[in-house]
């Protein structure tokens, strides 16, 4: 699938069209070209360094900039900020060089010292993308070795380094320390302002309705005809509402995981068009392991023969997702290409359940209250399993009863059906966080431990060859296939629905494609 | 003197009133077993950090040491800091009160237009073919849920006919605040535009919230008026010979109306406070989507904020209604 609908705007056409920016200016002020988004979510808070979310992750993308960014699909990281890099032969020193002449929003100089106070600010607020850093840079160790050089120096090899970089988002460090209050980091006056240099500066905010953008001209990257001049990103919590707005053209996009109904609700009024893209965002059960009988390997191949997976993909879903038979998203590497997964096969889910050695008992799932995938992929598998024999209880909760949970094997559910998103575009995002067992209260809510696990995902930590890194991952993942650790289901297609004056969009499965500035519409 | 001492009364009883409130929402709150440092932190936080964020917010600390911290700074005036906004709860509500009020107020004022005529007719013209159809259509208004509603007058209003927006408060953002009412600033400007299109924004939510309201009051007033109709005095005042119309304006409606009044009361006081579902649905940036929020991620201080003032609320409106009580009708002082 191509990367965009209508013309590309990549970097080098971005650049090639320099010469149409002149022409472009003088009309620019005649027809100011306005976005309208509607989010499901919250945008209660501008600081890019206090949240680290997909539903806020268009604050940070347009209006900070950091070292490395993503882009297209599958996707790459480019140098954004960042003009070069090295890497020292041990993996634990990385130097920056900067690009010259990158402004602020308030025409100031982001310097290497911007990039410092940044990273010791994450780790000095302990919110955010602090759990990205923290063990591996220690506060101090980050160094300006002149205006546009910075030195990071790690504490072990993190071959994951570069990726995570995309969340060091670099704040304007006069300014914000111009604002703090005993010595909070200028958080509470970040909440409502920005510091940053991205490609759009803030214009208005109000928690209750959003934040309305605009486009900064001197920003480092040019800017090519049909770019966006001013946007709103607005909340909208309702999903019918949202809808509803993008039929009747209140917005020009909105969120792209809506349910199969809704999708074709839109694309029957005519109004909207959809870029469609497979993403990064599996959808699986987590399976806890600390619990009899589930510490059985028959028990979840049991389980995972039980889950009618063509029925729920196809039918339920409408086809808006893809089989995955592994937590590694299909399009990503390290996700092995002939993995062979479960299928719907209850005589030998039955088979499996007659070789447990553990006492059977009543299974109880915690689904996720509000989200109808979560839900009804729950019934799906209790319907699968009582047709085996196996009873299973469906309790719903919303999710902030269920993530304290996630810290406590006790507490935990047997399974609870959810996505993992795409934080960054490594495999380690799903296989190291998700199930090496140093990362139990705090990423491994399976509780499950095997040492070859913790052996391939540690040692694939360490490494910086991609090719050596997927050998291991793809390791890793027969086995957690093979052990049936997860039931995994699918991974999520992105449907994002556009009204017909935008013309193309850039999608990127880290962002979606919420960072407008790829954005092309019609004046 | 006597209505002092009635107000002084009332006044006496909001302290305890609002303790005892506090106190049920705060428990049932912090029962749920959902934990706002881990959903603030994110899925990826290491546990460090979530106990870190537990500790910046006092979360670690014992429940009833927790709760006597926070009635203590709610005496000082600190209903303290939303761990989303990071902003104090007080400063989070007085700016979305003005969006809520003059959707209230807006909502009331129609409800009492449409709702007191039309009780009064249905009962002068009892079991008449308008008496019926008032009657359905009140027990309608009442019956049908606010989204359902919500969602029919988008589908009709916006959809179907063009009339109205789908959602939302004003086209693009709102003009710089007087009163923070939107169509109180755009006359004080003598913006007649924005007057207009704010009008255009508030139609559908109000209905929503003022179709279920005129019900109440309908029925109310209907069977306020029929129970009048009956006593005794009012066939004293038809037996001396006085007009209808005057037996009606004069005397039946003024001792009918008592009892309306104090629903018009509390009807107020439910739309300042409950409507929540029906902000949500219009993406109207007031009350009822903070608490939304608040509650949608656990941020324990914004929704007992929120409890708190509508608590207030409903406090400061009885008092009112029985003073207005009072006023009007001499028994109940």
């Amino acid at each position: 699938m191509s990367q965009t609908d209508g013309p590309t705007i990549g970097r080098r056409g971005v650049l090639a069209g320099g010469a149409a920016l002149s022409m472009y200016a003088s009309t620019a002020e005649a027809a100011r070209i306005r976005y309208v988004t509607a989010n499901n979510n919250p945008y209660d808070i501008l600081d890019p360094h206090q949240v680290f979310d997909i539903g806020r992750i268009a604050i940070r993308l347009n209006m900070y900039d950091a070292l490395v960014r993503w882009v297209d699909n599958p996707a790459k990281l480019d140098l954004w900020l960042a003009d070069k890099v090295e890497i020292s032969a041990d993996g634990m020193t990385y130097v920056f060089t900067l690009r010259p002449n990158v402004k602020f929003h308030d025409g100031s100089a982001l310097t290497a010292a911007d990039v410092v106070y940044s990273m010791e600010r994450i780790l000095g607020l302990k919110k955010g993308a602090y759990g990205l850093f923290s063990d591996v840079v220690k506060p101090g160790s980050t160094k300006a070795l002149d205006a546009l050089h910075v030195q990071f120096t790690l504490t072990k090899p993190f071959a994951v380094f570069m990726a995570v970089l995309s969340e060091l988002w670099v704040v304007n460090s006069k300014v914000v320390q111009s604002h703090v209050k005993d010595g909070d980091w200028g958080a509470e006056w970040l909440t409502r302002n920005e510091a940053g240099s991205g490609g759009y500066r803030l214009r208005r905010f109000d928690p209750a309705i959003g934040f309305q953008c605009e486009r900064f001209e001197a920003h480092f990257m040019p800017w090519g005809p049909g770019a966006i001049d001013e946007a709103d990103f607005r909340v909208s919590m309702e999903t019918a509402t949202r809808v509803l707005g993008m039929i009747k053209g209140e917005f020009n996009t909105t969120d792209g995981y809506m349910p199969a109904e809704q999708v074709e609700r839109m694309k029957a009024s005519g109004n909207v068009w959809f870029k469609e893209a497979e993403s990064i965002r599996t959808f699986y059960f987590i399976i806890n392991h600390s619990k009899a009988p589930l510490n059985d390997i028959n028990m979840r191949r049991a389980l995972c023969c039980m889950f009618d997976y063509d029925g729920f993909n196809n039918n339920i879903l409408g086809g808006t997702v893809v089989r995955n038979p592994g937590i590694i998203p299909n399009p990503m590497w390290g996700a092995p290409k002939d993995l062979k997964g479960y299928s719907y096969d209850i005589d030998k889910a039955k088979w499996y359940l007659s070789k447990v050695t553990e006492k059977l008992r009543p299974i109880q799932i915690g689904a996720m209250a509000g989200y109808p995938q979560s839900e009804q992929a729950a019934q799906m598998l209790q319907a699968g399993a009582a047709k085996a024999g196996l009873e299973i209880k469906v309790v719903a909760e919303p999710y902030t009863t269920i993530a304290p949970k996630l810290d406590d094997p006790d507490r935990a559910h047997d399974l609870i059906p959810l996505w993992r998103s795409a934080y960054f575009a490594d495999p380690h995002n799903w296989t190291g966080y998700l199930f090496n067992s140093r990362n139990f209260k705090g990423g491994n809510a399976s509780f499950y431990k095997n040492p070859r696990i913790d052996e391939l995902t540690d040692q694939a930590l360490v490494i910086t060859d991609q090719e050596k890194r997927r050998v291991l991952y793809e390791e890793a993942s027969r086995i957690l296939v093979d052990e049936a650790v997860g039931l995994f289901v699918n991974n999520t297609k992105f449907y994002g629905p556009y009204s017909k004056s935008v013309k193309s969009v850039r999608f990127c499965p880290i962002g979606d494609t919420q960072d407008i500035r790829w954005i092309q519409m019609n004046s | 003197m006597r209505l002092l001492a009635l107000a002084l009364r009332r006044c006496l009883w909001m302290p305890p009133t609002l303790l005892g409130l506090t106190l049920i929402v705060f428990s049932v709150s912090h029962i749920i077993p959902a934990d706002p440092a881990r959903v603030l932190a994110g899925e990826n936080a290491p546990y460090e950090q979530v106990e870190a964020l537990r500790r910046k917010f006092g979360l670690d600390k014992p429940l009833p040491e927790q709760f006597v911290h926070y009635v203590s700074d709610v005496v000082h005036g600190n209903m303290g800091i939303s761990l989303y906004t990071q902003r104090p709860v007080a400063d989070d509500l007085v700016e979305r009160l003005p969006a809520t009020v003059e959707l209230a107020l807006f909502a009331i004022v129609l409800a009492v237009l449409l709702g007191l005529p039309l009780g009064v007719v249905s009962a002068l013209r009892r079991n008449s073919l308008l008496d019926h159809v008032v009657r359905v259509i009140t027990i309608a208004g009442l019956a049908m849920a606010a989204f359902w509603l919500a969602m029919l007058l988008q589908l009709l209003f916006s959809m179907h006919l063009n009339l109205t927006p789908v959602q939302g408060r004003i086209n693009g953002w709102g003009p710089d605040p007087i009163t923070g009412f939107y169509t109180l600033d755009a006359l004080i400007r003598g913006d007649g535009e924005t007057f207009f299109t704010a009008l255009r924004y508030l139609t559908l939510p109000m209905l929503t919230l003022a179709i279920p309201a005129m019900a109440t009051i309908v029925r109310f007033t209907r069977a306020g008026v029929l129970n009048v109709m009956r006593s005794q005095f009012v066939f004293y005042q038809a037996a001396m010979g006085l007009p209808r119309r005057v037996v009606i304006w004069k005397y039946i409606l003024r001792a009918a109306l008592i009892g309306t009044l104090t629903q018009i009361g509390l009807v107020f006081g439910n739309l300042l406070a409950g409507a929540v579902v029906v902000e949500t649905v219009f993406s109207w940036p007031g009350l009822g989507t903070y608490a939304y929020n608040s509650i949608l991620q656990s941020d324990y201080n914004a929704i007992m904020g929120f409890t708190l003032f509508t608590g207030s609320v409903f406090i400061g409106m009885n008092l009112l209604v029985d003073i207005a009580q009072a006023v009007l009708d001499p028994r109940g002082r």
